[in-house]
């Protein structure tokens, strides 16, 4: 199963939701979501949402939340 | 509702060989009290093969030798089966429990139904209206910067040049530090740099407030994937908007952003992209030139160079993509696109005011620095008979060193020292074009014939009285946004000081075609160096080549792009 998650992101063309690829795994967001968490530990996948800017630049303070623009990015997951 | 007792003795059963070692290794650990005092062992045990480090140190601290040695031992027992991937098949067991458990209580229907996002989704990321939809939202954002926040542009800048100075004027009086260098300091350096900047506050909150809009709705994911999908079927990796998306804000986190690619040359290529996308900083330039030279179209102008800022970067992308980086395969990816939502007025406004209060902590570090640099350059006499802060300004050391990058910038029309001197000081940040702009046409002769006398108590009702004034001026501007002119007829404004110095000082050096080198001078400030501050983070993430390269290639399409707009806009007008 955890397998599927990344044999489908290698065979999509394009970039895909992560609704349509619970659809098309005929799995549910929650658990796909706990899959390329899993993914992301074994660093097979990458997470848009741990690389955040560093930083330092004066337009920002980037705090708990991070930079004010930084935030803005849309979530992506992708394959190492 | 339907209830279900699960047996409580159900538990996931994995392969026979994890579990011989799992029963091998809860003997081990049940022989240490502690441990089974403050586990469950079997858990233990699983965490343990999954490779757990920290409960793997706290074990072997507890259990001692003998834990240890069995732990190796069922490691070793397993490793030729499943070699790195033990953790991979226990938790695919468990995902394959749940799974199955899932698909026995649930009842989903064949066709899941559609939720409001999904019907929402079908008309804003279709294939043929997702773009067009991008561009009208877009649209609207830059009418709402433009002309809803035009009023109180013009309000700001009242008080500023208006009360704020006066007072300023009267307080040094009072302390007896007026008429002499430190005044024009104040006056022409601090309040006529910083506060030339601070003018467009109202046009960064209306921009801010519009991407809060934008993105707390959930439709910025939407705009990333209709991009994405156009850049994909380009052949361009269609992740790169993601980071780009960003440099409508701020060029800085844009580069940072480029992480999230997985290869270093598609970092690289996005890195040399991300410049194109006009920042936040780069719209009171706009904003400016475009009010002086095309007041009535500023809104579409300033449109149609965030436009040509994208279509820019996606033309070189397509460029280094078959010259420089090769041609492999752009890699897909999967973007998280949230519910919409209706966006919460507490949202909008901290996202209104963390950004702004980013740009004025700007403003009074590296603007107020550079303003009294250019004050300093511009009062320290190079030629003629003028004194120290009593020169005329085409006299001065700036006017001296900016006047060396006069003939690079001739052939698009803005050759004059005060434009070249603008651009160089916007190396430092973008608003500082602005703010050296104001200081180089300063022309104080004009405001203070026509400043009569007023109490505080008269300044602040005037002050009081302009923002309602702005506020009502605000409110008819908005049906601008659907092509409604409801000021239509109102007389138009005639030229203040620093517009007439800028139209006359444009027309000069273009030979009469002072709008085209306007506009030339816009797409120079679109397409150059962003800012000092993007060149270090260009340089941290990329190396210093790629960091030349970046710079120089910029300044070069800089150049030839002007060098087309007001050439040949010459040639056919």
């Amino acid at each position: 199963m955890l397998q599927k998650v990344l044999q489908a992101l290698e065979e999509t063309q394009g970039p895909v939701s992560l609704d349509e690829l619970s659809r098309q795994l005929e799995l549910d967001v929650g658990v796909l979501e706990g899959m390329i968490d899993f993914w992301v530990r074994k660093g097979k996948l990458k997470d848009s949402r741990l690389a955040a800017c560093a930083g330092g630049c004066g337009n920002c303070n980037p705090g708990a939340q991070g930079c004010t623009f930084d935030r803005g990015r849309p979530r992506s997951i992708t394959l190492t | 509702m339907t209830t279900l007792a699960l047996n409580p003795s159900l538990r996931i059963t994995y392969a026979p060989p994890i579990e011989e070692e799992l029963t091998r290794l809860i003997d081990a650990l049940g022989q240490c009290p502690e441990l089974a005092a403050r586990y469950p062992l079997r858990w233990l045990a699983i965490q343990l093969l999954e490779g757990d480090d920290v409960l793997r140190a706290e074990v072997e601290r507890l259990g001692g030798p003998l834990v240890t040695q069995a732990l190796e031992k069922s490691l070793a027992i397993l490793e030729p089966t499943y070699g790195e991937d033990l953790d991979v098949a226990m938790v695919d067991q468990r995902y394959r429990f749940v799974n199955h458990l899932a698909q026995r209580v649930l009842t989903r229907p064949s066709t899941p139904p559609l939720t409001m996002s999904d019907r929402i989704d079908r008309i804003v990321t279709n294939r043929w209206l997702g773009i067009p939809i991008f561009l009208a939202l877009m649209w609207i954002v830059f009418k709402l910067t433009t002309d809803v926040s035009g009023p109180f542009v013009d309000w700001v800048d009242g008080v500023l040049s208006g009360p704020v100075s006066n007072w300023m004027v009267a307080l040094l009086g009072l302390t007896g530090l007026g008429g002499g260098w430190f005044e024009s300091l104040v006056i022409d350096g601090v309040i006529a740099g910083v506060g030339g900047v601070l003018v467009f506050v109202p046009i960064l909150l209306s921009l801010y407030f519009a991407l809060a809009l934008l993105e707390d709705s959930g439709y910025m994911a939407r705009a990333a994937f209709v991009m994405d999908r156009l850049m994909h079927s380009l052949g361009l990796h269609g992740k790169s908007f993601l980071p780009m998306i960003v440099g409508f804000g701020c060029t800085v986190p844009a580069i940072y952003a480029t992480r999230t690619l997985e290869n270093r040359r598609d970092r690289i290529l996005t890195g040399l992209l991300v410049p194109f996308m006009s920042c936040s900083a780069r719209l009171p330039v706009y904003v400016l030139i475009a009010a002086v030279f095309f007041p009535a179209l500023a809104g579409q102008v300033i449109f149609g160079l965030y436009l040509t800022g994208i279509l820019f970067a996606i033309a070189l992308g397509l460029l280094l993509k078959r010259t420089l980086f090769g041609n492999e395969p752009p890699s897909p990816f999967v973007l998280e696109l949230p519910p919409y939502r209706l966006p919460t007025l507490r949202g909008v406004w901290q996202q209104m005011w963390e950004r702004t209060s980013a740009f004025l902590r700007k403003a009074w570090t590296i603007i107020l620095g550079t303003s009294i640099v250019v004050w300093l350059l511009l009062a320290l006499p190079v030629s003629g008979e003028g004194s120290f802060a009593d020169t005329d300004v085409d006299q001065s050391a700036f006017a001296a060193v900016s006047g060396v990058m006069t003939p690079v910038f001739a052939p698009l029309g803005f050759g004059s020292w005060e434009t070249s001197g603008a651009l160089l000081t916007g190396f430092v940040a973008k608003e500082v074009v602005v703010s050296t702009m104001i200081q180089v046409y300063n022309v104080p002769g004009a405001e203070e014939e026509e400043a009569v006398a007023t109490t505080v108590g008269e300044d602040l009702l005037a002050i009081g009285g302009g923002l309602l004034s702005a506020t009502g001026d605000a409110l008819k501007a908005l049906p601008s946004i659907i092509g409604i002119n409801l000021a239509e007829g109102e007389d138009e404004q005639a030229p203040d000081g620093l517009t007439g110095a800028i139209r006359t000082g444009f027309d000069a050096s273009s030979g009469g075609h002072g709008a085209l080198a306007a506009l030339a001078f816009l797409v120079f400030v679109l397409l150059y160096t962003p800012c000092m501050v993007a060149v270090a983070a260009a340089r941290q993430e990329f190396g210093s080549r790629w960091m030349w390269v970046s710079i120089i290639g910029q300044f070069v399409i800089a150049w030839l792009a002007a060098l087309i707009v007001f050439q040949g806009g010459r040639f056919f007008l």
